[in-house]
């Protein structure tokens, strides 16, 4: 091998010197943005121009704008060189604060709305403090990345913390005095809670206290059966069962027994996980281990479900099961009432959620290795002992997350109670007519507060059971060999429960499908275009909006969960765990929540976002951002740290990694991001529908009245709408995917 | 050509006390280190030991919980990798699957904004060094593993870096390619005169490539130093058994004399201060003959207990006739293996069990059971420092 040296490097190294320093930038853009663009506004159009706002004209009138602008100035000349020193660093974080604080503070005395350049200023100042942090020494990562991290650490803080915030501070806080009132009406009135009803005879809190103390004793027989051999090591665990059994025992009676919006929530939201998660974990076997193909038809079920507006299954249990149901009434000839209130609410919400416990469970059935039965079985096992001992330890952290995830849907679904409550008080509709139909926001923040403990409460429990696993998506390799066949005990009544819930759900469709060819469902069902006739006039228009708003939100939702994704996942800080767990509390934040939380939190003053359009994007990229950091993760997962090691002993920053490397290996990714995020924000609801003004309508929202005033074929209409567009939009995307998958993927096996 | 004498850019390496820890876990325990520059240094040990982490160390991968790092005069403990002078060969290659081989090698280069006409130069120069020019257009996923592995190679050499890290780069070959490419390696090296770290748990990888090894256990630093005195003249009973084979003995130094029980082993090499030492000996240095039908009582001898035969008086050794000082080591045959170009022999002896390497093949193989005699010979026997005892034979094992 000859050896001829190639040119030295050392003569490059200089040609990375020599240009301006990122600070120098920012400042420069605050300067355009602090003198040409306005800093606050009076309308709701947050992009609009105003000549009179701008720095140019305030700049010697306020003085904080004419601070801010000189700061930007010293920036422009602090950030030339494009090493800054750990002195130059710390000046620059010193400058660029006092700038951002003195932004903060001008919108907040000046009380109007923020404008584009206030934005425009303070998030320039942020950056330069992030990088700054970097220069300075005082954070071990790269400018880039102090940036980066500062962004979603003011994102998070300002929408997803600060609107719970404001919601914990107006339920307690009436009329200018903190006062707990608001939560001692609340918690007594009947709607939320009645325990001990006078219409029967019994004591419900003595039946209570009885069941308490008989699944008491019933958890401390079992515990002392099954530890008899070492009482002595095991009292804690016996004592914890036994109060735990006897707490579940006289809190289940009360539910049972009580009435009220928490009785109904908690006993659906525990039924509907139940089973819910039963049926997932069913179809999750059979689509692994059933000779049917049942896995090839949970795949399009599945992409219904996540594209289809959760409450149209409300509207079609209506069309099937309501008082001129076509099961109820035509088959049967009932006229009931039946299937309003929990059962019709439970049956549409096991319908929407299974699909979810499904996508959690046969990830963690399919990496179940068959060879590790087999083991198990030639070591003698039984099948009983094999479940037991092997298969049910590996699945249980699976199927409580599955649970605690439909637990969490149903806590949070607002539709279905809303279309199928049948007046049955249940706590996210509470949350609505305590805002909409009763003005009385403290209590609305009430029955907020309630629900979100509820959920974060179930939140924790989840974390602290199954820690990270909760949110890492499991990717199962399926391993070599054969799993073994079900039983037919289970196979047959699992494919039986497949085939009628794939029956019910493929009726309910069609359902929503033919009542909206029909002037009236179950009074006159002659054939009609009219529905779709009537969208022409105000339908097509909200459902256009709807998609563009969507579409702007989907982009930056991907950004930012994925950049999340990366700092968290890639990146040491200090505050790095505390990112992270607050970015994966918004998983478990209701929609409803968070709508009454930005309802109350950008309402007025500086943050003013009322009735913009903004306010809709934001609450799009806020809820669908946990989506995009959990596909971010996972995919990041796929991804070998070492190249991006490699990438940086080869000289590239972060930034160049990230894009260059990371970025391109992530494009399928990115883009299933997009169109979750896309897919979720035009099939939103709960959130969304206390933020919509009658300029800013959307497609959910408006299904949803329509519905609400009787005109259910319009409403099914412009549901089949929505579904046929989305079902496009996954399909072209799904093909899109294919292609780049087709391209990146043998490399990306390396 | 006259350009092709070695650049001479390698730099010296020095660690000075570095320690980093993991949680709990000590994965380098107060290392310091000097590596001469434009010599190619391997890092040797077991799975586990802190080869990896030290290499990462110097990368820049990781940081340090305490100590610092120099490369040339430069201290460069708190420097960013990615504005270290070095660049790193990674044990899964790490080649970047959405770029071709040009656009991998040639990354680096980019970060360095080189202007397009020379990368496309050099990085034509470095395939052809690694031997793939004309590949330029593949996709990474069209290589064979070996192709690979010079991909990653020419990228790494492609920066000329002051140090080039290597960590375990042939482990995913097969033995054939491992061979050839580590005389290829080796060659490469000592033409650019780079400084190579090169970190394997392969010890006779080790022994072919290195200029100087550096032996590491659980952290620490165990022996440094050129492969022949490591083999010959092992630190301790860890590096003997490391490095090589090695049979452990516990011997009895008097007077510039070293016994093994009766037998008086002759001069070896080592330090040889009386008191009770632990003595190597290869497995092919040892002479192993059947012992003749008069001497069939030594292997009963050899089944008393160890302590009573190795701690011989005086009068014993000279008392005994049937078994003189010089006459080797008496033993019987347990097991035999047969390997094609030597034979390997377990042998019983009251000294313990000791492996045999019989290079010479002269007769049949010798059956188990067989009574023999056993010869050491200087050129593969060492004492080893310090004081025999059980702590260090088990620290061996
Ligand atoms: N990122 C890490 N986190 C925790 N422990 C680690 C990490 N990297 C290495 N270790 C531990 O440090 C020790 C040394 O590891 P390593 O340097 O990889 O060993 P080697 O390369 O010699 O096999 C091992 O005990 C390993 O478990
Ligand atoms: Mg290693």
């Amino acid at each position: 091998m000859s050896v001829r040296p190639v040119a030295q490097l050392s003569e490059y190294g200089a040609a990375a010197q020599g240009r301006a320093g990122s600070a120098f930038w920012w400042g420069l853009i605050i300067l355009a943005g602090g003198l040409l663009l306005p800093w606050s506004r009076q309308g709701v159009n947050v992009l609009a121009y105003d000549a009179a706002r701008t720095g140019l004209r305030l700049a010697f009138e306020a003085w904080p704008i004419a601070a801010a602008l000189a700061l930007a100035g010293v920036l422009v000349v602090l950030g030339r060189p494009a090493f800054p020193t750990r002195a130059a660093g710390r000046a620059m974080l010193a400058v660029s604060a006092a700038g951002a604080a003195v932004t903060i503070g001008h919108l907040l005395t000046r009380n109007e709305p923020f404008g584009l350049g206030a934005v425009v200023v303070f998030l320039g100042f942020l950056s330069v403090a992030g990088m700054s942090l970097s220069y300075g020494g005082l954070l071990r990562v790269e400018p880039f990345a102090g940036a980066a991290i500062l962004w979603l650490a003011a994102f998070i803080a300002v929408f997803i913390l600060y609107p719970l915030w404001a919601m914990l501070v107006t339920s307690v806080w009436v009329r200018d005095r903190f006062t707990l009132d608001v939560f001692r009406q609340t918690l007594r009135s009947p709607t939320f809670f009645l325990f001990e009803n006078p219409w029967t005879e019994l004591s419900e809190r003595r039946l209570a206290l009885w069941v308490g103390l008989a699944s008491g004793l019933v958890a401390l027989a079992w515990q002392v059966v099954l530890h008899r051999t070492e009482l002595g090591q095991n009292w804690r665990r016996i004592a914890l069962w036994t109060v735990t059994g006897a707490a579940s025992g006289y809190c289940l009676s009360a539910l049972y027994t009580g009435f009220g919006a928490l009785r109904n929530s908690v006993l659906l939201a525990l039924s509907v996980g139940l089973v819910s998660t039963a049926l997932g974990l069913s179809f999750a076997l059979l689509a692994q281990r059933s000779r049917f193909p049942i896995r090839s038809l949970m795949g399009p079920i599945s992409t219904l479900s996540m594209i289809t507006p959760p409450f149209v299954l409300g509207l079609s249990m209506i069309y099937m099961f309501g008082r001129q149901g076509f099961i109820t009434n035509q088959i049967l000839g009932l006229s009931t009432n039946a299937f309003y209130g929990p059962l019709g609410v439970g049956v549409a919400q096991v319908l929407a959620f299974t699909p979810l416990a499904y996508l959690v469970l046969t990830g963690v059935v399919r990496s179940l290795d068959p060879a590790m039965e087999e083991a198990a079985q030639t070591l003698r096992a039984s099948r009983w002992r094999l479940f037991h001992t092997v298969t049910w330890p590996l699945l249980r952290p699976g199927v409580a997350n599955a649970f605690l995830l439909c637990v969490i849907e149903s806590l949070a679904d607002f539709g279905n109670p809303l279309i199928l409550g049948g007046g049955v008080p249940f706590l996210p509709t509470e949350v609505f007519f305590a805002i909409e139909g009763r003005f009385n926001q403290n209590e609305a923040a009430v029955y907020g507060v309630i629900l979100l403990f509820m959920t974060v409460g179930v939140f924790a429990l989840q974390h602290y059971w199954i820690g990270r696993a909760s949110y890492v998506t499991v990717t199962g390799k399926p391993t070599g060999g054969n799993p073994s066949p079900l039983p037919g005990v289970l196979e047959y009544p699992m494919t039986a429960a497949f085939v009628l819930w794939t029956l019910l759900g493929f009726m309910l469709y069609a359902s929503v499908f033919f009542g909206s060819f029909v002037k009236l469902w179950g009074f006159n069902n002659t054939f009609t275009l009219e529905h779709y006739e009537a969208l022409r006039t105000s339908g097509i228009g909200v459902f256009l909006d709807t998609a563009r708003l969507a579409a702007i939100a989907s982009v930056p939702s991907a950004l930012v969960g994925f950049l999340l994704a990366y700092v968290v996942g890639r990146l040491r800080f200090p505050g790095r765990s505390l990112l992270e767990f607050t970015s994966m509390l918004s998983f478990a934040v209701p929609g409803t929540v968070m709508g009454i939380g930005y309802v109350l939190a950008f309402n007025s003053g500086a943050l003013r976002l009322t009735g913009t359009e903004l306010i809709i994007v934001l609450a799009f990229v806020f809820r669908n951002m946990p989506v995009g950091i959990r596909s971010g993760l996972a995919a990041l997962q796929q991804i070998d740290r070492s190249l991006e090691e490699a990438s940086t002993t080869l000289r590239a920053s972060n930034v160049t990694t990230l894009r260059r490397i990371l970025f391109p290996l992530l494009v399928p990714a990115v883009i299933s991001g997009l169109m979750f995020s896309f897919v979720r924000a035009m099939t939103a609801i709960s959130q969304v529908i206390f933020l919509v003004t009658p300029s800013t309508n959307l497609a959910t929202v408006l299904i949803l009245s329509w519905v609400g005033h009787g005109s259910i074929g319009r409403g099914a209409a412009l549901s089949c709408v929505l579904i046929a567009a989305m079902a496009v939009v996954v399909l072209v995307l799904n093909v899109v995917l294919h292609r780049t998958g087709r391209r990146a993927g043998p490399a990306a096996t390396l | 050509m006259t350009k092709s004498t070695p650049a001479g850019m390698g730099a010296p390496v020095r660690l000075e006390k570095v320690t980093k820890r993991f949680g709990p876990v000590v994965a380098v325990n107060d290392v310091s280190l000097e590596i001469p520059g434009q010599k190619m240094v391997t890092l040797l040990g077991p799975s586990g030991c802190g080869k990896t982490t030290t290499l990462r160390i110097i990368a820049g991968l990781e940081t340090v919980s305490s100590g610092r790092l120099f490369i040339g005069d430069q201290d460069v403990t708190h420097q960013p990798a990615s504005q270290r002078p070095i660049t790193m060969v990674f044990q899964s290659y790490a080649l970047f699957p959405h770029l071709n081989v040009f656009e991998n090698v040639a990354y680096g280069l980019r970060n360095l904004r080189v202007p397009p006409a020379d990368i496309r130069k050099a990085v034509g120069e470095a395939l052809a060094l690694v031997g793939l020019a004309g590949l330029e257009t593949r996709a990474p996923s069209q290589l064979s593993g070996g192709q690979q592995q010079r991909v990653a190679l020419a990228r790494a050499l492609v920066m000329r870096p002051k140090v080039l890290l290597l960590d375990e780069p042939l482990s995913n070959l097969d033995a054939k390619l491992r061979k050839q490419v580590r005389h290829e390696l080796r060659s490469l090296q000592q033409q650019l005169g780079i400084t190579s770290i090169y970190v394997t748990h392969d010890q006779s990888e080790a022994l072919a490539l290195s200029d100087v090894i550096v032996v590491m256990k659980d952290g620490v630093i165990q022996q440094i130093g050129p492969p022949e005195e490591l083999y010959q003249r092992p630190a301790n009973a860890f590096v003997a058994k490391f490095i090589g084979d090695a049979n452990l003995l516990e011997a009895e130094v008097r007077g510039g004399q070293v016994w093994v029980g009766n037998y008086r082993v002759p001069e070896p090499p080592g330090h040889l201060i009386d008191g009770r030492r632990l003595l190597m000996v290869r497995p092919e240095a040892i002479v192993m003959e059947p012992a003749g039908p008069a001497e069939t009582a030594g292997p009963s001898g050899a089944a008393q207990p160890a302590g009573a035969a190795g701690a011989p008086g005086a009068g014993s050794a000279a008392g005994d006739a049937s078994t003189p000082a010089e006459g080797g080591l008496p033993g019987r045959v347990v097991d035999a293996f047969y390997q094609g170009m030597s034979a390997e022999y377990m042998v019983e002896t009251a000294a313990g069990d000791l492996m045999v390497l019989d290079t010479n093949l002269a007769g049949p193989m010798l059956p188990p059971g067989t009574p023999v005699r056993l010869r050491f010979s200087p050129r593969g026997m060492y004492v080893l420092p310090g004081e025999a005892g059980a702590q260090a034979v088990a620290a061996a094992s």
